[in-house]
């Protein structure tokens, strides 16, 4: 039995998976998810911006919030310095006078700690809203948001986000991968399966956090801690999916890595420290039985893919620089013609390039229902280019550093 | 059946199907390159009766310009280069692979015994490489070899290189080794009936044919 042969376990499991999003997508549940239209109705909403050293975006930010689609008496915006060091209290200062804005300055104590802060002065909000300081909304996106909370079920609603104008090749490549997010959350959100509520533009119902408690430093993973915390508490989590948020992405490699290790690691710790239960749990087993022990297997398989495709590219590369220096290089670069008697093709390689293809055709569905912006196809150059590479090293250095207890740190 | 229960079923049965799909795939195109090793057969065959003939031919007629520049089979290397393709395709095991490359083999040996019998009664004197590779895990530096000896055959059109299995279980080919007394190390070279053993360069090859023996354009 040849190594290769470790790889066909992980194909089937992303065919399966592929496939059960596919049925799921045409499935009753995210079948009305997509026709929902905007609220009439306008709850108390207040969104809650924590804010640390971010003075390049803040006013960005907060300019996107006071241009929602929203009755100003309705939407209230509550910024939380924690602690800046950089001209992020000035900013702050600057819209502190708004009507509906509330500016609070305190200690630097980490993110959940601001998110607390906000809580506790949102106090006629029905529901409340976070967003990151790096992050901008659409205009429509929180009447979106609301018409999500259609089931008292449904304790959160999550949105979709978007790189906000990518320039750099890694932030092209994550303009493509966070379209193939926006489909993902949107099918497994109609199951309820998602474990997550991201930074950028989640809400929740006040009732519940008042139920469950404060959000927790969770291992600088506190969006997801409380995610998880609501499934557990029999909550469902869902998703808006032309709830349109845009947010700057990290432009080089070990900002990147550096971000990605900080979402692995907390999701690791997370459900294998504090919230195990959920594995394998019946009440949920979309989450339980399906999405989380998943999400596991693609971590362990990514790697091994990855360890596995590098040592044969290493070995057949060697290989054949060997057999080329055998003769003058420019014999190598002989026009030979094409036939498709040479293409090699192994159950492997097409059961590859059909997830490839599927996995592209997923991220041109995301895009045409949430509507983003801009164009797919160049960033779908830098995806295919990079991110098969890049991924692992983050998922290397996670595993490596949950095994290692090794501290995470935010920037 | 709740949903989620519903859609694993159908995501499973679709699994399969794509998995099928694929597994036919794969296997139409093996078909696909057994049906091209049915070609080169056909082609062996043919060059085999024709080779015949010519020989028959030439032994009734004197020597003269026209003969000695006869070509015998021109697709001889055509014909190795696929033979090695649906090789490391389909596997050395093969046994359709094995039956080809014994054909293959007889052709190159009465080939090299023609062009010989020809450069005798002519008096030229043709730059030919017998070469002989092994599969057998035992031969690091055959896949250079195999590479150079092809860029000196594009290099050089009135090179004759004819390349054997060492270890192909096959009399004649049996015979001929042991009349030319070729060692078992590899990559084994004779080249214009003088013997080397491995591979260093493609100039180190070079330089072991007789002066002037390679051209670099075929004659008409």
């Amino acid at each position: 039995m040849g190594v290769e042969t470790l790889t066909y376990p992980f194909l089937f499991i992303a065919i399966f998976f592929e496939s059960f999003l596919l049925v799921t997508f045409l499935s009753k549940p995210a079948r009305a998810s997509r026709a929902k239209s905007i609220a009439p109705t306008a709850p108390n909403v207040a969104v809650i911006v924590p804010v640390w050293n971010e003075e390049t975006t803040l006013a960005g930010t907060i300019d996107s919030l006071l241009a929602l689609d929203y009755p100003a008496e309705k939407l209230s915006i509550i910024l939380v310095n924690d602690g800046s060091t950089d001209a992020t209290p000035a900013v702050i200062d600057r819209f502190a006078h708004h009507p509906q804005i509330t500016a609070l300055h305190k200690e630097n104590g980490g993110k959940f700690s601001a998110m607390n802060l906000g809580v506790e002065h949102a106090r006629g909000a029905e529901l409340i809203g976070f967003l990151d300081a790096d992050s901008f909304v659409a205009p429509d996106s929180l009447r979106e948001i609301v018409a999500a909370f259609d089931a008292s079920r449904v304790a959160a609603v999550t949105a979709s986000m978007a790189v906000h104008e990518p320039q750099t090749f890694m932030q092209r490549m994550q303009y493509a991968e966070y379209t193939l997010a926006i489909t993902l959350r949107h099918v497994l959100a109609s199951l309820n399966g998602l474990y997550v509520t991201p930074g950028p533009f989640s809400f929740y119902r006040r009732s519940v956090l008042a139920e469950l408690g404060p959000f927790k430093h969770a291992h600088l993973a506190e969006d997801m801690e409380m995610a998880m915390r609501l499934q557990r508490a029999g909550y469902a989590i869902g998703n808006a999916i032309r709830a349109r948020v845009y947010t700057k992405s990290p432009p080089t490699l070990p900002k990147l890595v550096k971000q990605r290790v900080r979402w692995t690691t907390g999701f690791l710790r997370n459900i294998l420290f504090d919230y195990r239960d959920l594995i394998g749990i019946r009440k949920n087993a979309v989450l339980g039985m399906f999405v989380l022990p998943l999400a596991l297997i693609t971590i362990g398989g990514g790697i091994f893919i990855f360890m596995f495709s590098m040592t044969q590219i290493l070995f057949e590369g060697l290989h054949t620089l060997s057999i080329v220096q055998a003769a003058p290089l420019s014999y190598a670069f002989v026009w030979r013609p094409f036939s498709w008697y040479d293409v090699p093709a192994t159950a492997p390689e097409l059961l590859g390039v059909a997830l490839l293809v599927v996995t592209l055709g997923w991220m041109v569905v995301g895009k045409r229902l949430s509507r983003i912006p801009g164009k797919l196809a160049p960033n779908l150059l830098a995806y295919l280019a990079f991110y098969w590479i890049v991924a692992p090293l983050w998922l290397i250095r996670s595993v490596s550093d949950v095994a290692r207890g090794a501290r995470t740190t935010w920037r | 059946m709740t949903l989620f229960t519903r859609n694993l079923l159908i995501s499973l049965g679709l699994t399969i199907a794509i998995i099928g799909t694929i597994a036919f795939a794969v296997n139409y195109l093996n078909s696909a390159r057994i049906a091209d090793l049915s070609t080169i057969e056909d082609q062996i065959s043919i060059d085999t009766l024709s080779l015949d003939t010519q020989f028959s031919l030439l032994e009734a007629t004197p020597c003269d310009n026209a003969t000695s520049s006869v070509t015998l089979i021109s697709s001889l290397g055509d014909l190795g280069n696929r033979l090695s393709i649906a090789e490391s395709q389909l596997g050395t095991n093969n046994q359709q692979v094995i039956r080809l490359k014994e054909q293959y083999s007889l052709l190159e040996i009465r080939d090299y015994l023609i062009t010989k019998q020809i450069a005798t009664a002519c008096g030229t004197k043709p730059a030919t490489v017998l070469y002989f590779y092994s599969n057998a895990g035992d031969c690091a530096d055959c896949d250079k070899a195999g590479y150079a000896l092809s860029y000196l055959r594009s290099t050089y059109p009135t090179l004759r290189v004819y390349s054997f299995d060492y270890n192909l279980n096959l009399g004649a080919l049996k015979t001929f080794i042991a009349i030319l007394k070729v060692e078992n190390a590899f990559p084994a070279f004779v080249i214009n009936g003088k013997h080397s053993y491995g591979f260093t360069s493609v100039a180190d090859l070079e330089k072991q044919f007789p002066k002037g023996a390679l051209a670099t354009s075929t004659s008409s």
